[in-house]
Parts: C-alpha cells; structure tokens; sequence
C-alpha cells in the first residue's frame, strides 16, 4: 500500500528517488495533518488527566501552607470516610438503574418509531425535543415541576392523588433525579438505535416469517442481534455521561436531602471548592475515572462475547 | 395478546394492530412534549401569575390567557442577553476550528500510510475514554497559570480537541476510494489539495453530523464555563440561567423566557440536521 504512495508524481527529472526528502514522507505529511489536533488532545485531555493523577498523591498543609508528597495517603482518606462511600453507593445506585432504563426505554421508542404510521415523523419530532434541553436548563425548568405547590403535584390532586415531595424527600430525590434526567437522554439514544433499525435489510425478516416465527421471536432473533453494535455504543456512551452528572445535582439538591443524592462528581466539586482540599478532591477523580473505564470494558466484553 | 399468528383476528383486536402504534406514539410525543409546552406558555405571563397558577391545572396551564413578550424584553437588557451572545460566539467558533482541525486529524489517520499510525489512533481513542468534566479541575489551574481565564479563547479551546469528532470523521474517511486518491495524486494533486478537493466535499453528512457533536459539546457545557467563566461579561447561557434560579426572589417569567431561549437555537439545529446526524452514525461503523 504505503509503496503505490512513494513517487512524487510532479518531478520527472527525479529518476530514482531511493530515499525521499524528509518532507514528502509520508510520516512526515500525515503528522502535519494531525499536529494540530494532537497538540489539543496532549494539552487539554492527556496533560490534565497527568496532572490529577500526580496531583492526587500530594497534600498541602493548611497550617503551613506546604505542599508535599504523601504517596497513597489521600486515598486512604477516602477509603475511611463514611461520606465518600455514601457518594459511591448512590452513583452506582443512580447508574444501576438509569443505564438500563434508558436503554431499554430508548430501544422500546427506536422500535416503535421505525414503524410506518400517520404522523410517525411528527411524533418521533415531539420526543427529540428534549433532547435540545442542556443539562442546567432541564435542571431549572423540573426544579419548578417538582416544586410541591408546583404543577405536578396540582395534576396529581386533580385524579385525587396525595401530594409527593419528590426533590425534598431522602427516598423520592434521586429516583425524582432519574426521570428528569431520562426526558432528555432516552430521546438522543433513540436518535441512534433507530439509525441501526433502518439499517437491517428487510429480507430478514421477510425470510422469520415465512419460517412462522412470531412478532417476538423475529425481535429476539433479528433484531436484536443486528442491533447488537448500536446497542453497545449507546450503552457504553450512556454510562459514561451518567457517571459524570453533575449540574442538576448543584443546581437543585446540593446533594440532599441527607445526601441522598450526592453523585461523585458532585462530591468531588464539594471537596474541591467548598471544603478546599484540592488534592483529596482529585484521588476522587482518579477513583471515578477508573470505576468508569472498568465498568465500561466489561460491558464491551459482555457486549463481545455475546457475538459467539 | 395470542401468539398463534395463523388464525384469523377478530375486529377489535385488529383495529388496536393498525392504530396501536400510532395511538401510542402520540401519547408519548405528547408526554415528552408537555413540559416545554408549559415552560413556553409560563415565558409570556407575568411572574406573579406563574406562581398564582403553580398549584391549579386548568386549560389556562398550558395557554397564556394574556400573553406578552416583557420577560423576554427583560432578559435582553440584562446579563442574559450577552451571555446568550457568549454561547453563540463560543460554540460558532468551536465548531469552525474544531472541524477543520479533526477532518485534517482524520485525514492524516486515513489517508495516508504511515508507520506509527496505530499509536497515534491509541492517543486519539484514550483522550476521547477521559471524561472531560472530570479532569476539568486540574485543566483549569493550567489555565489559570495562563491567565486564560475569563477569555474567550479559554472558553473555546477545551471544545475544539474532540477525540468522538476525529473517529466519526476518520471511520467516514476510510470508506473514500484509495483509487480516487491515486489518480489525483498523479494528476499533480498535493495532500493539501486531495484533502480539500476531494475528502472535505465528499464527506458533507459526516462533517455535519461531527459539528453537531462539537456544538452540543460546547451549548450544554455547565462544568467548564462555571470553572473559567466567572466574570459576568464572560459568562454563558446555562450559567446565567443558574445565577437567575439561584436568585432570592427568582423572576420565574425571565427564567421561562431564558429557557425557551436556550432550547429553542439548538432545537433548530436538531430537528434540521437529524438527517445528517443519523447519517453519519450509519456510516461511521460504530453500528
């Protein structure tokens, strides 16, 4: 391949260009190409991510106002403090139930919208709405919703419901979180699987029904393993952005009530800017990090091995 | 519902088959719908209407009796407007640069042969599994060290390197015919010029569909503008609407109005490029 490359097709006088110019190699041309965008991934991605590592292995004194290197201690700290736990368990709570909620919501959306019916293109319109909602303004406009005076609670009492805290009660907060959050998510994971949908060719299922297979077996035995791509790109990219939630968190519970909506981010803004431990706050980042490519490799392999 | 697909249905059962789907879909378009209906509706009353009908549903929720356009007029002359301006600003010049910069990243990972190429596609790959939002922190104190705080190229520089905008442009890019390439290069053709004559113009979904992952990337952002925008002439949309919530006595009208505002210029950008979009997802063999 590289060879069919190598002549420089504008210098006939070149008889014989055994060892080319540094300039015209083509390692040379490729990396002109890219050094732009590399030099902004090394500086803004790789160069931060160094940081927060070295940077969670340091601590500096409040009293001295010295910065030293204390190895591992930081994340001792964490490992013995109640409330980093308690951050843990709520992500993975939240992320236990959102990722596959909104996966399977987003699937059950891709699958009926891939059908033909009136007015399917305005419908599938009014469900991507949401998706043009940034994170900070669906944060404000459910804040209002779920306020308890606010419109959800008067439409629940219109059906003679009692009225729910939702964002002020410990055991409603998070699951409050999960519904605004899932608005706007389930519409763009859509966006996605039906694109995969209309990619299976029809004569597959043409050939299922013929063999008699019935509407469930043609899902469980077509569609889904012709989906099997999409679905791990969208289960995979979900999970990541749900383990970095942050703005609603900040924006409507700080965390509560009684911290029951403490997502890790959130935690590691609080250590970082209103306790003041930089150093703490970043071995949490490494600790989310980590957790997230973990979790994220094993459902690529989950999604891998189901191909045999 | 019966799973012996061979015997005949009887009307009822039938009829929900052929208006089932529809039937659903419009109740749930019209579930996802209502919210921003309501936040529409709330943007042209007064405040204190909004709150004298928070704990009433009536047909008057969803349609102003007497509309007007104040809140809107009220947050065009205070920190909101320019802040709205911001984001344009940052996200335009986001997706410029950051196009140009990760079709010619594509294109020197695709088209054209080089030993060391697979390393290079690792950093790509790596620097797209780091999540932005969590190294934020340490990237801000480099950027403080700068003195690129409360500047626009501070705000803009994190939005341009995009590892997902590079892989989409690249896994498009590998399907251009390598013959193409060739006869070009006989012809007298540079690199510079089969890039821009031949892969940019061919590569239209791909490069909308990147945009859009640039643009959303940069309109929704909260974390980072929160972290190197803090004076009020450099802050964005999101964050304004934040400090308007976070008020004592907040101006519901203005943050309706705010909101309608901060959905409304994405929503267009979606719902005309949703073509590309699904496109370049197709295409991109991440299916």
């Amino acid at each position: 391949m590289a060879r069919t490359h190598a002549p420089p097709a504008p210098a006939p006088t070149a008889a014989a260009p055994r060892a080319l110019p540094l300039r015209r190699r083509p390692a040379v041309i490729a990396l002109g190409f890219l050094a732009p965008a590399l030099l902004m991934l090394v500086v803004l991605r790789l160069w931060p991510a160094a940081q927060a590592l070295y940077g969670s292995l340091l601590h500096t004194s409040l009293l001295e106002g010295t910065t030293t290197w204390v190895g591992l201690d930081n994340y001792a700290v964490l490992f013995t403090d109640p409330d980093f736990w308690q951050s843990v368990g709520v992500t993975l709570v939240f992320n236990l139930v959102i990722n596959p909620g909104q996966v399977l919501i987003a699937l059950g959306l891709a699958v009926l919208f891939a059908k033909r019916f009136a007015g399917a293109r305005l419908w599938r319109s009014l469900v991507l709405i949401p998706v043009a909602v940034p994170p900070a303004v669906s944060a404000v406009i459910w804040g209002v919703l779920y306020r308890p005076e606010g419109p959800l609670n008067a439409l629940l009492a219109v059906f003679g419901l009692p009225a729910q805290p939702y964002l002020t009660s410990p055991a409603q907060a998070l699951g409050a979180m999960i519904v605004m959050m899932s608005w706007v998510g389930v519409g763009y994971w859509m966006m996605f699987l039906l694109a995969g949908l209309q990619d299976i060719p029809a004569d597959l299922y043409e050939a299922a029904k013929i063999d008699g297979a019935s509407a469930w077996r043609r899902f469980v035995h077509v569609t889904l393993p012709q989906l099997r791509r999409p679905l791990a790109f969208v289960l995979v990219a979900d999970t990541i952005s749900n383990f970095l939630v942050f703005a609603p968190v900040q924006l409507l519970t700080s965390g509560g009530p009684e911290g029951a909506t403490k997502l890790m981010m959130f935690d590691i803004f609080h250590r970082a800017y209103s306790v003041g431990d930089l150093h703490l706050a970043l071995a949490e980042v490494m600790i989310l990090v980590l957790v997230t490519l973990v979790i994220v490799s094993v459902q690529f392999r989950l999604l891998h091995s189901r191909e045999d | 519902m019966s799973h012996s697909p061979a015997r005949p249905r009887s009307a009822g059962p039938r009829a929900l088959r052929r208006h089932g789907p529809a039937v659903l879909a419009a109740a749930i378009g019209i579930l996802f719908a209502l919210p921003l209906l309501w936040v529409f509706s709330g943007s042209l009353r007064d405040t204190d209407e909004i709150f004298a009908g928070l704990d009433r549903i009536s047909w008057t929720t969803l349609v102003p009796a007497d509309p007007t356009l104040d809140n809107y007029a009220t947050l065009l002359s205070g920190d909101f407007g320019i802040a709205v301006a911001n984001s344009v600003l940052v996200s335009a010049v986001t997706v410029a640069a950051g196009l140009v910069m990760s079709a010619m990243a594509a294109f020197g990972l695709s088209a054209i042969p080089f030993r060391g190429r697979g390393a290079v596609f690792a950093v790509v790959v790596l620097s797209f599994l780091i999540p932005f939002d969590a190294i934020a922190i340490p990237l801000s104190a480099v950027f403080r060290d700068w003195s690129l705080q409360n500047t626009y190229l501070g705000l803009i520089l994190p939005g341009i390197g995009n590892g997902l905008a590079i892989f989409l442009i690249r896994q498009f890019f590998l399907a251009v015919p390598k013959e193409l390439v060739e006869a070009a290069r006989l012809d007298g053709l540079g690199w510079w010029g089969v890039f821009w004559r031949i892969y940019v113009p061919l590569s239209r979904p791909v490069l909308i569909g990147a945009g859009m992952t640039l643009f959303l990337f940069q309109w929704q952002a909260y974390v980072w503008p929160l972290l190197i925008g803090t004076e009020p002439a450099k802050q964005l949309g999101p964050i304004a609407l934040g400090n308007l919530q976070g008020q004592l006595v907040p101006d519901y009208g203005a943050i309706f109005a705010g909101s309608v505002v901060l959905i409304a210029i994405p929503l267009i950008v979606i719902l005309r490029l949703q073509r590309y979009f699904v496109q370049s997802v197709s295409t991109s063999g991440l299916k």
